[in-house]
């Protein structure tokens, strides 16, 4: 029933430096910081001067899922598992003022995609983006990145952490944040959501049907899937 | 594209704008419409003169919405192979021609934020026609526009009262210089740029861009490149089993065409990579004018463009 290689899901690549650039813009969140140091560190070792020219907005709380806003409705839907936040991250502030000196660390997503779309009204063309962190989080990245018609030259995303999902419910168009289930119920009209593969760039958000539509009441059996 | 789909048209205006550019008016012969286009796009003009046709690719300069006529701007080549001063010195009001239909190989990227456009000489032309479309939205855009000197600006008063502020106009005779890394290193994300005319400027703006951080997506350009002559040589085409003999001012393209061989095509100048063909022996090395095939393909000589590239040998066979 939950439908598979639906070429719409996006497919993410480690992430590799790219000193064409003349602006790098790097965002991450929790265990995103490793991929994001180690690209540091390659510009280092390429391309030095490009590290002047480097920016890092970061989420250091694995802990809280990836949200588009704090409005009610679109809050997680469950908590995720304590203790999930990487012991690591904590000093990934302090490591990434110490390569880059420009560094500014966020509460929550909201906060940092806030700052990120008004870095990218002032942005230049030559800018690159690197996105390190859960599948939701480069998603949210990538949705304000095309309104700002950047594209795959530009922008270089590596998934790390939780793969749980952003589902728009195709009925009542509300979307449903951080589902970790095949199934889950729509926060909005509370219909019972079946959670496809296929993926919205625009919306940032897999897209989810109505799963008991045909025979009400008739469900397949609730499993966590996206961990 | 071949002859079987060309359009019957009438020149119904003919007007010399500068000392070297020639504006042309065609309607359909019997009246009508033409081909709905969008700006950026070029047709093929075929001229049949006494000894040969020519075929020549030129940019449409109207409005895409006015389609009673399509307007190009002709320069007289100075090396011309003969197709520019066919235009030039013998067609008139009342002349007919043939023209092929309309084929974008420039368009305008549809979600830019904003539009660089850099033209050098009659490399304006193009840009007529997207600025038709440009103008008037909500997309912000600039046009760099230089040429030789003031008589040479073809177009002006049309882009002056157009297009105000948005022009920004360079005298090669006074020393004025489209300043392309300051240009380029300034523009806003999302921001693309086209540039078309002379070779040295395409490739310089393409340079500079690069070193600006900008990637090739961003990019954008286009130049005909007029067949370039060389030596004559002969061609075997494998699948007709006909011998075609290229003399130095034809090219191969045209040749094997008045050969009676049909070789599918739309640019006609080493850009749209239609004409690909592929060489099937070869006891010599190939002259690769276009700007398709990659460096890698071109090094590899197991294919060609034959409406610009020829061949410095005695024996070429293609698949054709």
């Amino acid at each position: 029933m939950l439908v598979t290689g639906i070429k719409s899901k996006p497919v993410y690549a480690p992430l590799q430096a790219d000193t064409r650039g003349r602006y790098h813009l790097m965002l991450g969140m929790g265990v995103g910081a490793a991929p994001l140091l180690r690209v540091i560190a390659e510009m280092g070792a390429a391309a030095p001067k490009g590290l002047q020219n480097t920016q890092v907005l970061f989420v250091p709380d694995a802990g809280a899922a990836p949200a588009e806003s704090t409005l009610p409705g679109a809050a997680p839907a469950e908590a995720t598992p304590a203790g999930a936040a990487d012991a690591g991250t904590a000093t990934a502030v302090e490591r990434f003022r110490i390569a880059v000196g420009n560094v500014q660390a966020f509460a929550g997503t909201p906060a940092l995609l806030g700052e990120f779309r008004s870095t990218l009204e002032k942005s230049l063309m030559g800018t690159r983006l690197y996105v390190a962190g859960p599948e939701s989080f480069i998603g949210l990245v990538m949705k304000i990145a095309l309104e700002f018609n950047l594209n795959k030259d530009e922008i270089r995303a590596e998934e790390c952490g939780t793969l749980a999902r952003r589902v728009y419910c195709i009925h009542c168009r509300a979307t449903t944040e951080n589902v970790r289930t095949n199934i889950v119920r729509c926060v909005e009209c509370d219909r019972w959501l079946l959670v496809r593969d296929h993926y919205s760039r625009r919306l940032a958000a897999y897209m989810g049907v109505m799963a008991d539509a045909e025979a009400p009441g008739e469900l397949p059996p609730l499993k966590e899937v996206f961990l | 594209m071949n002859d079987a789909q060309t359009i019957a048209v009438e020149v119904v205006g003919v007007e010399q704008v500068t000392p070297l550019i020639k504006h042309f008016k065609l309607a359909p012969v019997g009246g009508g419409s033409l081909p709905v286009f969008s700006g950026g796009s070029h047709i093929i003009v075929v001229m049949r003169a006494a000894d040969r046709v020519h075929k020549n690719p030129y940019s449409l300069l109207g409005s895409p919405s006015q389609l009673e006529t399509y307007e190009i701007g002709v320069r007289r080549m100075e090396e011309s192979r003969g197709g520019s001063h066919y235009m030039h010195d013998r067609i008139v009001v009342g002349s007919r021609l043939e023209i092929a239909h309309p084929v974008n190989l420039f368009g305008l990227d549809k979600i830019a934020r904003k539009h660089v456009l850099i033209a050098g000489g009659i490399g304006i032309t193009p840009f007529l026609a997207q600025l038709e479309d440009l103008h008037g939205g909500a997309v912000p855009y600039e046009l760099h526009y230089s040429v030789r000197s003031a008589e040479h600006a073809a177009f002006l008063e049309r882009l002056r009262r157009r297009e105000g502020e948005r022009l920004h106009l360079y005298h090669d005779s006074e020393g004025q210089m489209i300043p392309f890394e300051t240009l380029l290193a300034a523009q806003p994300l999302g921001t693309h740029v086209y540039v078309c005319g002379p070779a040295g400027m395409i490739n310089h703006v393409i340079d500079t861009a690069r070193s600006c951080g900008w990637p090739d997506s961003h990019i954008h350009w286009e130049q005909f490149s007029a067949p370039p002559v060389g030596d004559a040589f002969e061609v075997f085409l494998a699948r007709s089993k006909i011998s075609v003999h290229v003399p130095h001012d034809q090219s191969l393209l045209e040749s094997i065409e008045a050969a009676g061989v049909e070789v599918p095509y739309l640019c006609r100048g080493g850009v749209c990579g239609f004409c690909h063909t592929r060489v099937l022996e070869l006891d010599g090395e190939l002259v690769h004018n276009d700007h398709f095939l990659s460096d890698a393909e071109k090094a590899k000589g197991n294919s060609i463009m034959p409406c610009v590239s020829r061949a410095h040998c005695k024996r070429l066979v293609l698949d054709l």
